[in-house]
C-alpha cells in the first residue's frame, strides 16, 4: 500500500504539478493586463448616480458636500464609500482593473497619481471651464499643480485642498494645567515632558510603526536643522547621507532616550493608536499635519473622542505650533512641508463621465465646493479666495484657538516643500525601516542614511 | 428493495474494474462519472490551476497591477527574491514559527487530551475551555492581544505586581519579542484543534491493548509513550504537515498584530507577499513570491508525508 502511495501518488502529483506547469506555460509572454477601453459617450453632465470612493473626507463632511452640491445639480446622485487608507490600494487596484469599478476615486499626489493615475479622465478642460484658462494662478500653493500631472502630462483632478505636515499639536488644557508653556525648543520640550510624566501625564505619542509620519517627523527634524535638504534629497539633488540628514536621524535617536517618545512607539500605528491615545485627553503633544484641524472644533473632538473609546467626551483646547527648534539657537517659525490633499479623479470606464466631471470640478474649484471644503477643515481650500467661516466652524475655544489656526493656515499657504509628492512607495517604506532600526539602536544613523540612498540609486 | 444494477455495484470487488469505459460498455444504463465531476473539474481547473498558471506569468513581468503592456523581465523577479534579505528573514521566522509552534502545540493538545481522557470532574467544560479560541477569529482577537501585550497592558502590570517590574517589555515593539508574541498568540488559538483530533485519535486506541499493558505492570507514564504516542503517529505527522502548510501561509495574526515589524522582525511569506504586492505595487514580485511560496509548500507537504510513511513501517 505504501508503496502504491509512493508510485501512484507520486505520478499524479507530477501530472498536477506538470498541468499546473502547462496552464503557466500557455500564458508565458503574455502580458497580464488587457487594454483599457474608456468610455466614448460622456453620457449627461447634469443627471446620473454616481459613487464615490475615498480615504478622505470622513463620511460626515462626504454628504455635507454631496448635500451642497445636490443644490445646484439635484439629478446627480452620489453614493460615497469610505474606504480605509490601510485597504485602499487593495481596494481600488482590482477595482479599477475591472468594468465595475467607483466614477470618481481620491487620488493623491506621488504613488497613488504615478499607480492610478492613468486610469484617470484629463480634468484640464473641465477645470479650465470652470476657472478660465489661467486656473493656475487661482490655486494655492503654485508648487503643487504639477504633482496632480501623470509622467505622460495628464491632468487628473484639481486638488480639493492641502494637507501639510511640519507641526506639532499641543493638548492646551494640558499645558495649562501644569502651567507649561508650549515648547520652542527640543530642550525645553524634554523639559516640559519631564514635568508630564511626573504627573503621570503621557509627553509625546506616535506611531512608529506607520512610515509615513516617521517620514514626516524626520522631515521636520531635518528642516529645523537646514530647510530644504530632504527635499533636495527627495529630488536626487542632495545625498541621503547628507550630514543634515544623519543629523536630523541622530536627533530622532534620541527622542527615544530623552523621554518625549512614548514606550513602545515602534509597535504602535499614528492611525488608531497614537490618534486615539491623543484623545484620550491624557497625552500633551502629537505630530499631525493641517488635517488635526478639523477635531479643534466642539463637533470634531466629540467624533474623535468618540472613536477613542472616550465615554463621556470632554472637549479639550487643542492648538498647533511649529515643530520645536532641534538646535535650539531661536524660536521656530513653521517650516512646513506638504502636498495636495487629495483630488476627485474619473474613472476613464465610467458610463457616467460628464456627470462626473461635474462633481470633481465642483468640488476642487467652485466658491461652493471650496466653501464647503474649508469650512469641514478637513483640508485647506485650493483656491486663494475661500477662507473658512469660523462662525460655522464651532471651535472648541476660539479665543485660544482661532489665532494659532489661522497662522497655520498662513504658512501652509507659502509651502515650497512638497511632503508625499516625491517619494515613492519603496522610499517612504526605506524611511519607515530607516527610522525604526535607529530607533530601537538596531542601525546608527550613518547606517540607516546610507540604506536610504541605496534604496534611492535602486529605485532610480 | 435492490435492483439489480445496485447489486451489481455493491457486490463488485473494489478495484475490480480496469476503466470506466468498460464499465459504461457492459452496463449501458449507469450513469457515466465525468458529468459528475465535471462542475468540480472546472472549478479546480478554472480558478485554482488557471490561478496559479497565471500568477506564473504574472510573475515574468515588472508590472504595477494596473498597467499596460508592462515589460516582461524573464526571472529577474526570481533572482531579486533570492538576493533579498527580506526574503530570507521570512523563512527564517516562517522556520521558527513552525518548529516552536509544532513542538508547543503537540505537546500541549497531547497532554490535554491525555488527561481528559482520564476520569476527572468538568472534562467538559475544559474541553470547551480548550476549544474555544479555535473558533474566534484572529481579526476579533488581534485588537484584544494588541492590549495585552502593549506597554501598559496586563501583561506588563502582572508582572510589576508581582515584583518582577524588570522584566516588562515593550513586547510587540521590539524586535527580540516580536515573533514569540505572534507565535503564542497562534498556540493559544490553534492547540485546541490539536487537542480535538489527538482526543479523537485516542478514543480509536484498542482498550484491550492498554488493559494488557497495565496487566504487564506498565505506569501511566510508560503506557503513554510506548502504546498511546506510538498508536497517534498518522495524526501527529498529519498535524506537522497541516502546521507546516499553515506557517508557510501565515498572514492574519502576524498582519494584524504587528503589521510584519518591527523593522520586517515578523515578517512571513504571506504578509511580505502582501505588503509588496499591494501597498508598494510590485505585483509580478509578489506573483514570483508566491510562486515559491507554493513550490514550498508543496515540497514540505512531499516530504512530511513521505516522513510520516517511512515511520509507519515497511510498504506492504
Amino acid at each position: 500500500m505504501h508503496a502504491r502511495f509512493g508510485a501512484r501518488s507520486g505520478r499524479r502529483l507530477v501530472a498536477g504539478l506538470a498541468a499546473t506547469a502547462l496552464a503557466g506555460v500557455g500564458l508565458v509572454g503574455c502580458s497580464p493586463s488587457g487594454s483599457r477601453s474608456s468610455s466614448t459617450n460622456e453620457g449627461s453632465a447634469t443627471s446620473g448616480n454616481l459613487v464615490w470612493w475615498g480615504w478622505s473626507p470622513q463620511i460626515g463632511p462626504a454628504q455635507e458636500f454631496i448635500t451642497a452640491f445636490n443644490k445646484k445639480y439635484p439629478n446627480i446622485k452620489i453614493t460615497y464609500k469610505l474606504v480605509t487608507l490601510d485597504g485602499w490600494d487593495a481596494a481600488l487596484r482590482p477595482a479599477l482593473a475591472s468594468s465595475s469599478g467607483p466614477d470618481l476615486y481620491g487620488i493623491s499626489p506621488g504613488p497613488k497619481v504615478a499607480n492610478y493615475g492613468d486610469q484617470a479622465v484629463d480634468m484640464t478642460s473641465a477645470i479650465k471651464a470652470s476657472l478660465g484658462s489661467d486656473w493656475k494662478s487661482k490655486v494655492t500653493p503654485l508648487d503643487y499643480v504639477p504633482q496632480m500631472y501623470t509622467s505622460s502630462g495628464k491632468l487628473v483632478g484639481a486638488g480639493v485642498g492641502t494637507s501639510d505636515g511640519g507641526s506639532l499639536w499641543i493638548n492646551k488644557t494640558l499645558f495649562d494645567k501644569y502651567k507649561l508653556t508650549p515648547p520652542k525648543t527640543l530642550k525645553e520640550w524634554t523639559s516640559d515632558c519631564a514635568v508630564f510624566k511626573r504627573n503621570g501625564v503621557t509627553c509625546y505619542v506616535q506611531g512608529a510603526a506607520q512610515a509615513a509620519f516617521d517620514r514626516d517627523h524626520l522631515q521636520a527634524i531635518s528642516n529645523s536643522i537646514k530647510p530644504g535638504v530632504w527635499t533636495a534629497a527627495s529630488k536626487g539633488k542632495a545625498k541621503w547621507t547628507d550630514p543634515t540628514i544623519v543629523h536630523a536621524l541622530t536627533v530622532w535617536k534620541s527622542l527615544f532616550s530623552n523621554g518625549i517618545m512614548q514606550p513602545g512607539a515602534i509597535g504602535a500605528m499614528q492611525f488608531p493608536d497614537a490618534q486615539n491615545q491623543f484623545f484620550k485627553g491624557n497625552t500633551a503633544t502629537i505630530l499631525m499635519g493641517s488635517w488635526e484641524v478639523q477635531y479643534s472644533s466642539k463637533r470634531g473632538m466629540a467624533a474623535a473622542q468618540a472613536a477613542a473609546g472616550v465615554a463621556t467626551p470632554k472637549p479639550f483646547v487643542m492648538i498647533p505650533i511649529p515643530y520645536p527648534s532641534v538646535t535650539g539657537t531661536s524660536a521656530p517659525d513653521y517650516s512646513m512641508y506638504g502636498d495636495v490633499d487629495y483630488a476627485v479623479a474619473v474613472n476613464s470606464k465610467s458610463k457616467h463621465i460628464a456627470a462626473a466631471k461635474t462633481f470633481a470640478a465642483w468640488l476642487g474649484t467652485t466658491q461652493a465646493g471650496q466653501q464647503a471644503i474649508a469650512n469641514s477643515l478637513g483640508s485647506f481650500p485650493s483656491l486663494l479666495s475661500v477662507k473658512p467661516d469660523w462662525s460655522a466652524v464651532g471651535l472648541v475655544d476660539p479665543s485660544v484657538q482661532q489665532a494659532p489656526i489661522q497662522a497655520l493656515i498662513d504658512a501652509a499657504g507659502k509651502i515650497t516643500e512638497p511632503r508625499l509628492g516625491i517619494l515613492s512607495q519603496d522610499m517612504t517604506n526605506a524611511v519607515g525601516v530607516a527610522a525604526t532600526t535607529v530607533g530601537a539602536g538596531q542601525a546608527t544613523p550613518a547606517q540607516a542614511a546610507k540604506t536610504l540612498q541605496d534604496t534611492f540609486d535602486a529605485g532610480k | 428493495m435492490v435492483n439489480g444494477k445496485q447489486e451489481l455495484a455493491i457486490t463488485r470487488p473494489i478495484g475490480s474494474s480496469s476503466g470506466g469505459a468498460r464499465d459504461v460498455r457492459r452496463h449501458p444504463m449507469r450513469p457515466p462519472g465525468l458529468p459528475w465531476v465535471l462542475p468540480a473539474l472546472v472549478v479546480t481547473m478554472g480558478v485554482i490551476y488557471y490561478g496559479i498558471g497565471y500568477t506564473g506569468n504574472v510573475s515574468l513581468f515588472n508590472w504595477n497591477g494596473l498597467s499596460d503592456n508592462p515589460p516582461n523581465i524573464g526571472i529577474k523577479n526570481y533572482q531579486g527574491i533570492l538576493a533579498d534579505p527580506v526574503f530570507w528573514q521570512a523563512l527564517e521566522h516562517t522556520i521558527v514559527f513552525f518548529v516552536v509552534v509544532v513542538v508547543v502545540q503537540t505537546a500541549l493538545g497531547f497532554i490535554f487530551a491525555v488527561l481528559l481522557h482520564s476520569p476527572i470532574r468538568f472534562a467538559v467544560l475544559y474541553k470547551i475551555i480548550i476549544f474555544v479560541p479555535v473558533v474566534l477569529a484572529p481579526a476579533v482577537m488581534a485588537p484584544v492581544f494588541r492590549q495585552i501585550w502593549a506597554v501598559d497592558g496586563p501583561i506588563n502590570r502582572l508582572l510589576g505586581d508581582v515584583g518582577l517590574g524588570a522584566l516588562e517589555q515593550p513586547w510587540i515593539a521590539q524586535s527580540s519579542t516580536s515573533l514569540a508574541v505572534i507565535i503564542s498568540i497562534q498556540v493559544w488559538e490553534f492547540t485546541g484543534l490539536t487537542f480535538v483530533l489527538y482526543y479523537a485519535a485516542m478514543g480509536q486506541i484498542d482498550s484491550t491493548v492498554l488493559e494488557a499493558a497495565r496487566i504487564d505492570g506498565a505506569g501511566n507514564i510508560r503506557i503513554i509513550l510506548s502504546i498511546i504516542w506510538p498508536d497517534v503517529r498518522g495524526t501527529t505527522v498529519a498535524l506537522a504537515m497541516l502546521t507546516a502548510i499553515g506557517s508557510l501561509k501565515t498572514f492574519d495574526i502576524p498582519y494584524l498584530v504587528t503589521a510584519g515589524g518591527p523593522n520586517y522582525s515578523t515578517e512571513f511569506l504571506g504578509t511580505y507577499i502582501f505588503r509588496i504586492s499591494i501597498p508598494q505595487a510590485h505585483v509580478g514580485y509578489g506573483a514570483a513570491l508566491s510562486v515559491l511560496l507554493l513550490i514550498l509548500a508543496l515540497t514540505m507537504a512531499i516530504m512530511l508525508q513521505a516522513r510520516g510513511r517511512e515511520k509507519e513501517g515497511p510498504a506492504v
